[in-house]
């Protein structure tokens, strides 16, 4: 297998909030590792921090003071590199009880460092199909000419005949309808999905070798939903592309990962092969784990609930996050004995058995 | 009767390039191409198809947010299909669509408060302290706390833009709202908050929906009746219950047994060994003539590619099969 293609240890990532003049504590400390080719997927509920996390890989966020610590190495065959290299020449952070109350940093100087580091890796090493795909589209070029410029920009075909075949063919391979109808479209005249779909041509066509995915499938009806499955599947064993998958959609990740990381208020809480975490069997897990996987939809639930069962109360605001356990408040597995534990200190990522760890006070000692 | 839409056709002009020399190769998409049904009172009829077969093209063209090529739409027994802007006005607060893109609605330069006191006084005159009750009562209707009220857009959750977008379509008093995929950018948890959301409120404020999703079984929780559309033309309608367990159109099976894995999916969906990586994309640069849907019919291949299906002059209408069940095509299953 050999040393991990992405590492990322303790990222940190933080804004500055305008209305309440606190930090928004939106990434706060997250470790995960994506293995050479395999699919790691990040779960959990709206606000935990999945793209926050997915765009400081990026280097991609338009607000401050964004990342303030932290460590990502990428490897490829070229070598090694740490894509947050001397961040820490441009922060510094003031500490209280363990807590980081006060950040200075050089945006400007640190923006440029981003850049320099991720000018020869993003779009081409590193491609990323976003959330929102129409922000990520240019909506003044048609769809075809950007993606024709993607492959030129960062693949080895040059020529602009071969590059607009070759879009014509990732184009068709999403399952754009009239392909060479939409290849002279504007992102307007594209409907949701279409623009999704548009992107992930876009992504897939420069062949990279990590693949981070927010949400690919969202706003995608369950025919081609299940083609771009199909088809992230075939990259996989193909072209040998890692990719980070964030999805909200249980069924989707039980097909394409390998590992699972669950994420809430800004942490992981639980990180391992995806049998373990999502299947039925095993009993180790985080309680915010297992109210996850009972509230996805199915016929059964609502007929024995009479509606989509949420998970009781709200995530955490990463604004105001609490000292102790941060699913504490909603938390229904707390025992007299750890309460104390639970409410006041946060427990560490731990593992249990060979690459399955747990954040909680209940397992482990 | 709210809603009643009849022979609905929205087509698209497509230019081939931006040079005006090449005008002539100009091309039409037939994003709604004769589409018919009707929304009773508090009742929510949900649409179901796949990406791009038209489902926002009939919500925006319903509320006059896009001219209609052709056809006619009569809202609560006025026909608006070619009101002007101005006679259409007091109608507008009535009807209000709950956008696709969760921040199409939402100005990022404007805080929470700021958009829903916009939203109220855009059809009524209401002093400050009118207003200020009014976000007051919104804000316990979708759940959102009062802290959020000072944020701007970008600060909030997708959840929350998500009821902020409903919030303002509540805020102008409207009781039929289009809820284009108000669920399909969210997760999981919060999926079903809004959902439950939605219900609660139609139950609280008599409301009626058109409920758009391309997610069968979220349509299948909150509507009465449904129509499955595609490319354009609605293929089968009726009782929610019907379509799920009695579907009778080969493409509503496929749409079935398409969901990934088919959890809890009982066996009656899946009869066609429908292999859904393998099909072709349509293509409006060459049409098929009849069915639209005759290259990916399992049924089509199974029979051996009857005639009839790909016939221009026998194009298959939906017809009644009783108990409010309609299906078009030719060999039902
Ligand atoms: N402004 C426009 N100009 C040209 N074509 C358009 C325009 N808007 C939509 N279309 C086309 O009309 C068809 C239907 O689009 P529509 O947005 O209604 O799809 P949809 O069913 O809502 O799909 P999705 O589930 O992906 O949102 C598509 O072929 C789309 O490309
Ligand atoms: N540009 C920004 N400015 C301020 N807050 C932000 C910004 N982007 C994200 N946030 C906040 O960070 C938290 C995590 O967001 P995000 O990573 O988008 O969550 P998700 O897990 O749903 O992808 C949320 O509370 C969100 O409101
Ligand atoms: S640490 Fe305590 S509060 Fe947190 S998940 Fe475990 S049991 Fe629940
Ligand atoms: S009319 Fe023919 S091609 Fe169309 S759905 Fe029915 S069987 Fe299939
Ligand atoms: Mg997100
Ligand atoms: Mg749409």
């Amino acid at each position: 297998m050999g040393a991990p293609l992405l590492e990322i240890e303790n990222l940190r990532t933080y804004f500055h909030s305008r209305s309440k003049r606190a930090f928004i504590r939106a990434v706060d400390g997250v470790t995960m590792v994506i293995a050479r080719g395999e699919t790691l997927s990040v779960v959990g509920e709206s606000g935990s921090g999945k793209s926050v996390t997915a765009l400081s890989i990026m280097g991609l966020l338009d607000a401050g003071p964004g990342v303030i610590s932290g460590k990502i190495t990428f490897r490829t065959d070229g070598g090694e590199r740490n894509l947050l290299h001397d961040l820490e020449h441009y922060v510094t952070l003031g500490e209280q009880d363990g807590r980081i109350m006060e950040v200075s940093k050089d945006e400007a100087g640190w923006r440029k460092q981003v850049e320099r580091i991720m000018a020869e890796v993003r779009g081409k090493e590193i491609a990323m199909i976003f959330q929102n795909p129409k922000s990520a589209l240019n909506p003044f070029v048609t769809v075809g000419h950007q993606i024709t410029e993607a492959i030129r920009l960062h693949t080895p075909t040059k020529h602009p005949r071969e590059a607009k075949e070759r879009s014509l063919y990732w184009l068709e391979r999403v399952k754009m309808d009239s392909p060479r109808l939409r290849f002279d479209n504007y992102p307007y005249g594209l409907s949701g999905g279409m623009c999704q779909r548009a992107m992930i041509a876009m992504a897939l066509s420069s062949e990279p070798a990590l693949l981070i995915a927010d949400e690919p499938t969202t706003g995608l009806d369950a025919t081609i939903q299940s083609t771009i499955v199909g088809l992230l599947a075939e990259l996989k064993s193909e072209l040998g592309i890692a990719t980070l998958l964030i999805s909200h959609d249980i069924r989707v990740v039980s097909r394409l990962a390998d590992d699972v990381a669950v994420m809430y208020g800004g942490t992981v809480v639980e990180y391992g092969p995806a049998p373990e975490i999502l299947g039925a069997r095993f009993g180790l897990k985080h309680p915010y784990t297992a109210a996850l996987l009972a509230s996805r939809p199915s016929a059964q639930n609502v007929e024995e609930k009479g509606g989509l069962p949420a998970i009781e109360g709200e995530v955490p605001d990463p604004i105001d996050v609490p000292r102790g356990c941060r699913f504490y408040a909603r938390c229904n597995r707390v025992t007299e004995d750890i309460r104390d534990a639970c409410a006041r200190h946060e427990p560490a990522l731990k593992e249990l058995t060979p690459g399955h760890h747990v954040r909680c006070w209940l397992y482990g000692d | 009767m709210i809603l009643e839409v009849t022979n609905l056709r929205k087509h698209y002009r497509q230019r081939a390039g931006i040079f005006p020399a090449l005008r002539s190769r100009e091309r039409f998409i037939p994003a709604v191409d004769g589409v018919s049904f009707c929304l009773e009172e508090h009742e929510t009829v949900g649409l179901v198809g796949e990406s791009g077969c038209g489902k926002t093209t009939i919500g925006r063209a319903i509320l006059r947010l896009t001219p209609a090529t052709s056809g006619r739409i009569v809202f609560d027994g006025h026909d608006i299909t070619a009101m002007s802007a101005r006679e259409l006005r007091p109608l507008r607060s009535q009807m209000q669509m709950i956008f696709q893109d969760l921040d199409a609605a939402l100005n990022p330069k404007m805080r929470v408060r700021a958009i829903l006191a916009e939203a109220i006084t855009t059809h009524h005159r209401l002093s400050d302290g009118e207003v200020a009750r009014r976000i007051g009562e919104l804000l316990e209707q979708v759940n959102l706390k009062a802290s959020k009220l000072s944020n701007f857009p970008r600060e909030l959750a997708g959840g929350e833009k998500r009821r902020v977008g409903i919030a303002r379509a509540l805020a102008v008093g409207a009781h039929f709202i289009v809820a284009d995929e108000p669920t399909s950018a969210l997760d999981v948890s919060i999926q079903a908050q809004v959902v439950n959301l939605l219900r609660d409120l139609q139950r609280q404020l008599g409301l009626s929906y058109l409920f758009i999703s391309h997610d069968l079984e979220v349509v299948q929780l909150i509507s009465r009746r449904v129509a499955v559309m595609y490319l354009g033309k609605i293929v089968e309608m009726g009782l929610a219950d019907r379509i799920a367990r009695a579907a009778r159109h080969p493409y509503t099976h496929l749409l079935w047994s398409a969901l990934v894995e088919g959890q809890s999916k009982e066996a009656s969906h899946a009869p066609l060994n429908t292999r859904t990586g393998a099909w072709e994309p349509f293509d409006f640069e060459r049409p098929v003539s009849g069915c639209r849907f005759a290259p990916r019919c399992p049924v089509y291949e199974a029979r051996g590619r009857p005639a009839v299906c790909t016939d221009a002059a026998t194009e298959p209408q939906l017809h009644d099969i009783g108990g409010r069940h309609y299906v078009a095509g030719h060999f039902p299953v």
